[in-house]
């Protein structure tokens, strides 16, 4: 039941899949979330970011000067019909 | 019974009078103009927006407050539009997400 | 060009644009939603005076006062991206591009979810939803439901819930895992919920806060916590139970509840079901600090203020010139805060303006804001002072290294 449990609702990656992912590869979080998808899909990983660190973070150390919180732009999806901007 | 709360113990009372139509997956339904897309099917008893583009497992609103995505339907053929934050006016179609294909996940196929 | 552009219409961004505007400088403000007053809007609490601290009147006045004072707010418009081209931000938005050379972050904060299988079925949603849904939009969320989480938000909300007339079976805690893990444990829960005793119209919670003072009395009295709760306005709060799954076909139907040791483990075979139309997931509040994070600023995270901290100092400056922070994104705390914060970040944007000196009122400004956080009814954290030090010598920290390398 609870290996079956989304962890990222976007991409519907589970707390099986992600706990042995970081099991098996004793990884970072940035590096869960590359082997796994979590946290990659529409809505940029606001919902379950926080739930991946903690994973990632119950098997390895979290470095909590991490200095750079990587974010990738744009943080809001922005749909063709809205490209082209012009100084208002 | 409604599910409005028009009367409320501290807050003030709310009008209900700006009575609205519109669409949602070709039904005729009634909303407050200006209210959010969100409430106005709630309102109506719609909890299930769309469906998810992969599993089809039945999704609604999570966070109400345009974080999470999860609400995003099409608004006169607008798509990926969130029903949380998209205020209600007369007249407009709205319908469950249609599929993105492989565009969803390629817009930020960079991501991390 | 604006003079100065702030992101997020909440309590911190008006509060910052008033400010400035009131020293007569041009002011854009630009929120995703679709009415002013951020996360204050939802916000429904009666405080010790007998006053209640009503959200959409207090928005309602924030956004009435800037409008007066010429603030441009523009709503509907999510900002996308933000970078530094030269000595210019730019902020991309899904319609236009805009340029400034003094830009505030006041983005707020977003709610860290607890996972429980089901969670995915529709009417399940955060408690935030449920509180907007009801206090701003006025729509019932559902009719009965149970909320997962027990924390000062929650009890708040659940609050507010009844008072709307909806239904709340009962607050109970997610089944403890690698993601909810102190949420899941009634030792911790009730540790944390000490501190928030005074809100608590409960005899049990009161008398709780004076005698469980020790260790040893707190495992007694998570030991003694009766099975069915104890009752806050009227609604059973679950400590010894957690909730293992939602169930519904297609939506929500009800949750299933389990027994569990005071050490959060799931006692065996004390499986029972709840019927609810609504489940609301409480797992707390974290800065939203993706746009900070997008134009490079360093980060330290600080469990007392919820998370990952921008870094920046008590005049809400950021270590990038030009940029500033203020309200929920530098630390989660109540409303009140975040205007002290936003006031404090407008004058040091006059300040740094060059058009009058504002040093006096930026140092009462920044003693305001500790004055607020010390009356302060809702505490998210009882250590954010200690939290607020750390950040104070990360920014010390950096500032030092700073000079070292110019230095050397
Ligand atoms: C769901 C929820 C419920 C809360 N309930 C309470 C409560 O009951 N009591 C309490 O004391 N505190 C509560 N809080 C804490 C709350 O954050 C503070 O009380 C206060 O509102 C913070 O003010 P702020 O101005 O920093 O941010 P907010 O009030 O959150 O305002 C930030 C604004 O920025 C906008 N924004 C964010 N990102 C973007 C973007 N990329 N583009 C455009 N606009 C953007 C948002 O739409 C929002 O309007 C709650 C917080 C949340 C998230
Ligand atoms: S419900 Fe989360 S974005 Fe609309």
């Amino acid at each position: 039941m609870e290996k079956e449990m989304i962890i990222c609702r976007c991409e519907e990656i589970t707390y099986g899949k992600l706990v042995e992912t970081a099991n098996t590869y004793n990884c970072t979080s940035r590096e869960l979330k590359l082997r796994t998808r979590a946290g990659m899909g529409y809505c940029g990983g606001r919902t379950c970011r926080n739930m991946v660190d903690s994973i990632a973070y119950s098997s390895s150390e979290r470095i909590s000067t991490e200095i750079t919180l990587k974010y990738q732009p744009p943080i809001r999806p922005i749909s063709f019909g809205d490209l082209g901007a012009v100084e208002r | 019974m409604t599910r409005r709360i028009i009367n409320h113990p501290v807050l003030d009372k709310i009008d209900e009078t700006n009575v609205i139509s519109f669409t949602f997956n070709n039904t005729e339904l009634r909303g407050l103009k200006n209210e959010s897309l969100a409430a106005a099917l709630l309102a109506n008893g719609i909890r299930t927006l769309r469906v998810h583009e992969e599993s089809g497992t039945p999704r609604g609103i999570y966070c109400n407050i345009g974080h999470c995505f999860e609400c995003r339907v099409t608004v006169d053929g607008q798509q990926g539009v969130r029903a949380c934050l998209t205020p209600l006016k007369e007249g407009i179609n709205v319908s469950s997400g249609e599929t993105f294909l492989t565009s969803v996940r390629d817009w930020r196929s960079e991501n991390e | 060009m604006s003079k100065v552009i702030i992101i997020g219409a909440g309590p911190a961004g008006l509060s910052a644009a008033i400010t400035i505007a009131e020293n007569g400088l041009d002011v854009l403000v630009l929120d995703e939603y679709m009415i002013a007053g951020g996360r204050l809007l939802g916000q429904l609490y009666e405080e010790p005076n007998g006053n209640w601290w009503n959200g959409i009147k207090e928005s309602q006045k924030l956004y009435e006062k800037a409008v007066e004072l010429g603030v441009k707010i523009y709503l509907n418009t999510p900002v996308s991206n933000i970078e530094k081209i030269d000595d210019t931000w730019v902020i991309y938005t899904n319609t236009e591009t805009y340029t400034t050379s003094h830009l505030l972050l006041a983005t707020g904060a977003a709610e860290a979810p607890l996972p429980i299988p089901g969670w995915t079925l529709p009417g399940v949603m955060s408690v935030g939803a449920a509180q907007v849904m009801t206090n701003v939009h006025r729509v019932k969320p559902g009719y009965h439901g149970v909320i997962i989480g027990v924390n000062v938000l929650s009890s708040a909300i659940a609050m507010e819930l009844k008072l709307a007339g909806i239904g709340v079976e009962c607050i109970a805690l997610p089944k403890m895992n690698k993601v909810t893990k102190e949420s899941g444990n009634p030792m911790d829960v009730m540790n944390s919920l000490l501190h928030v005793s005074h809100m608590a119209p409960s005899t049990f919670v009161k008398l709780g806060s004076k005698l469980m003072k020790n260790e040893f009395m707190k495992k007694l009295g998570i030991s003694f916590f009766p099975k069915s709760g104890v009752k806050m306005w009227d609604i059973p709060i679950m400590l010894r139970k957690a909730v293992i799954e939602i169930y519904g076909d297609g939506k929500v139907e009800g949750v299933k509840v389990a027994t569990i040791s005071p050490t959060g483990e799931v006692i065996a075979g004390t499986e029972e079901k709840i019927g609810a139309d609504f489940v609301c997931i409480a797992g707390g509040l974290y800065p939203l600090a993706e746009l900070a994070a997008v134009a490079g600023c360093p980060f330290y995270h600080i469990e007392e203020l919820g998370g990952y901290i921008p870094l920046h100092n008590e005049r809400m400056e950021t270590t990038l010139d030009g940029l500033y922070v203020a309200g929920n994104i530098t630390g989660i705390e109540g409303a009140k805060v975040a205007i002290s914060q936003g006031i404090t970040a407008g004058l040091s944007i006059i300040h740094n303006y060059g058009l009058s000196n504002q040093e006096a009122a930026i140092q009462a400004a920044i003693h305001h804001i500790e004055q607020t956080r010390k009356e302060a009814f809702i505490q998210f954290h009882p250590a954010v002072k200690e939290g607020k030090q750390k950040l104070k010598q990360h920014w010390e920290n950096h500032r030092n290294s700073k000079k070292l390398e110019i230095l050397s």
